[in-house]
């Protein structure tokens, strides 16, 4: 569209402006200004004592948040540790999960749209939810975990959430294999596929897993790579399975755990180094999305030799 | 039948990759709603304690359903989270819209740096925000109520809502707004009368998979919510162990009508739902 006239452009940008301004307004609230009070106030002595002013460290002691929750803070190598642990965990176990299920269901036998609405079920509960029932299953009384536990070890009747590292295992098997959402991301680019590739591919000869090897991965590996950003993301950043189903018992805290501890629940709130370990999430979180980025470029280049 | 022996063909699965698919696919099924369904089970007997595990219950009992509706007001939370959600999808998805419009379809200065802005809010982890709006929601006066979660709501999440509308508003046709601006329509009559109108479906995807998501959201919803009586659905979730702590029949018949309204939702839904997600939305 031709744009002729100082008023028509005039009345053009404004509308651009008007349009884009409360969202750029919400913007600002939710985001840009609590990342700035985040990262500033990481450098800052900033808790329960002078809640209402915040004060900056001079220049020598800027780090002191830093290096108290690096050194002195009890949990938060157990934290990032956790954190870490459930961000490789989404990339080795729900993404392949995720995959694996939609090549699966694209193979369209009878009953795949079936299987494909089931298995999104778990993901449009809330993981508040899921969680609370969980710890039904978990439960030592009544769960059924602990049932089947004793077919093969008949006296067992500990509360499996309470012993460490076997802990872990169970808040991780608590929400990894339920990909649906991912899956159903995965079988929508492969149902894009276009109809003449896997002709091409069948009168060559590749069939089943061959064709879904060659063929269909390749095609669809962006999507692959978005999905393992989700859940990499969404492992690094756990807190509601960790609330319901331990409250961080156990050497089980993750670092959004240990953020809402620090910042909200505990009575002597130390606000600033909330913020530090917040700081640390989002760089953790945005090296992470880095990471996958070069797995998959790698991956790209080796495939074209 | 004819047709289905084409499709087969046509994706070139053998009778040993039919068998192992149909493994995997009752597998997954299992694996997604065997807690479900224990839940389900479990809250019709009398005393889960007395028959643990996965046994069907001796007599069915329907007492916990009925004490979750008298005794537990759960209408009460369900009216809560339907309000919050429901005005959040609003606002949002109003205010997304526009802007998702005027980014799809007109070219001005840093278009690209708002579109990187507001796509970069998919990678914030919000619960690293903790602190600020919490102090936030708190100096406004709004904390401990539902405008203060309405507006954390209506302001996060903005990424996903902005894509999906973003890429519907880029599929339709650009002669339909020349017509409208050469039949004499401004640019917000523009907007108003024709193209939101058509970009209803793409708008209703992504209000549909806002609303899922304000629904079920916990984290804000238990921090900025300490009055029982305005908490939303998953806020309350967190006392139940506690308040059922004896009453399993009751706390298992709690969970069944908790998850009813997203799963009634989405198999209502679940073509928007798989389409928004299958679809263009993701690409980016």
């Amino acid at each position: 569209m031709e744009i002729t006239g100082k008023k028509q452009r005039r009345r053009k940008n404004l509308f651009v402006a008007a349009f884009l301004l409360p969202t750029m307004l919400c913007f600002c609230v939710f985001y840009l200004y609590p990342i700035l009070t985040v990262v500033i106030s990481s450098f800052a002595k900033w808790d329960y004592t002078n809640l209402n002013n915040m004060q900056m460290y001079d220049f020598a002691h800027l780090f002191d948040n830093y290096k108290y929750i690096f050194t002195k803070y009890p949990y938060f190598w157990e934290g990032i540790r956790n954190s870490c642990i459930w961000a490789l965990c989404g990339l080795v176990i729900q993404v392949p999960i995720a995959t694996a299920v939609a090549l699966v269901i694209s193979n369209k036998c009878k009953g795949w749209k079936l299987t494909r609405n089931v298995y999104v079920v778990p993901n449009i509960i809330s993981s508040a939810a899921m969680g609370l029932i969980f710890l039904q299953l978990y439960n030592p009384k009544y769960g059924i975990i602990n049932e089947i536990i004793r077919v093969f070890k008949p006296e067992f009747s500990e509360n499996i959430l309470f012993i460490p590292k076997v802990n872990m295992i169970a808040l991780t098997c608590a929400y990894i294999f339920f990909a649906g959402t991912n899956m159903i991301m995965v079988l929508g680019q492969i149902n894009a596929i276009p109809e003449e590739v896997r002709e091409a591919a069948l009168l060559d000869g590749a069939r089943g897993w061959k064709l879904n090897r060659c063929i269909v991965l390749p095609l669809i590996k962006d999507t692959i790579k978005t999905i393992s950003i989700l859940s990499v993301s969404a492992g690094f950043l756990l807190y509601n399975e960790v609330f319901f189903l331990t409250q961080g018992a156990g050497g089980t805290k993750s670092i959004s755990f240990l953020i809402r501890e620090l910042a909200v629940v505990s009575p002597r709130a130390q606000y600033a180094r909330a913020n530090t370990i917040g700081t640390i999430q989002i760089l953790g979180g945005l090296v992470l999305i880095f990471l996958i980025n070069m797995l998959f470029r790698e991956r790209k280049e080796r495939s074209r030799r | 039948m004819k047709k289905q022996k084409e499709k087969e063909i046509v994706h070139g699965v053998g009778k040993s990759g039919k068998i192992v698919s149909y493994i995997i696919m009752i597998i997954t099924c299992l694996i997604s709603l065997f807690p479900i369904i224990w839940v389900a089970i479990s809250s019709l007997k009398i005393d889960p304690l007395a028959e643990p595990g996965f046994t069907l219950p001796k007599t069915l009992y329907f007492g916990g359903y009925v004490s979750v509706f008298k005794d537990m007001h759960i209408l009460h939370y369900f009216l809560n989270s339907f309000k919050v959600a429901g005005l959040s999808v609003l606002f949002s998805i109003i205010m997304i819209s526009m802007s998702a419009y005027v980014v799809a379809r007109m070219n001005f200065r840093f278009k690209s740096l708002i579109s990187v802005m507001l796509m970069s809010t998919l990678f914030i982890p919000p619960t690293a925000m903790t602190f600020p709006v919490y102090n936030l929601i708190n100096n406004m006066k709004i904390n401990d109520s539902h405008a203060g979660l309405i507006m954390i709501y209506t302001c996060s999440g903005i990424a996903v809502s902005f894509m999906v509308i973003k890429n519907y508003f880029m599929t339709i046709p650009k002669e339909l707004e020349e017509a409208a601006r050469i039949d004499g329509c401004g640019y917000t009559q523009t907007f108003f009368k024709i193209m939101l109108p058509i970009a209803r479906p793409g708008i209703f995807t992504a209000a549909m998979l806002a609303f899922m998501n304000y629904w079920n959201e916990y984290y804000w919803a238990s921090m900025v919510l300490t009055t029982k009586e305005l908490k939303t659905v998953p806020a309350i979730l967190a006392q139940f162990q506690t308040a059922f702590s004896t009453n399993y029949n009751g706390m298992f018949s709690a969970i069944v009508v908790i998850l009813l309204p997203p799963v009634i939702l989405f198999c209502c839904f679940s073509k928007y739902f798989i389409e928004a997600l299958s679809g263009g939305a993701v690409k980016g």
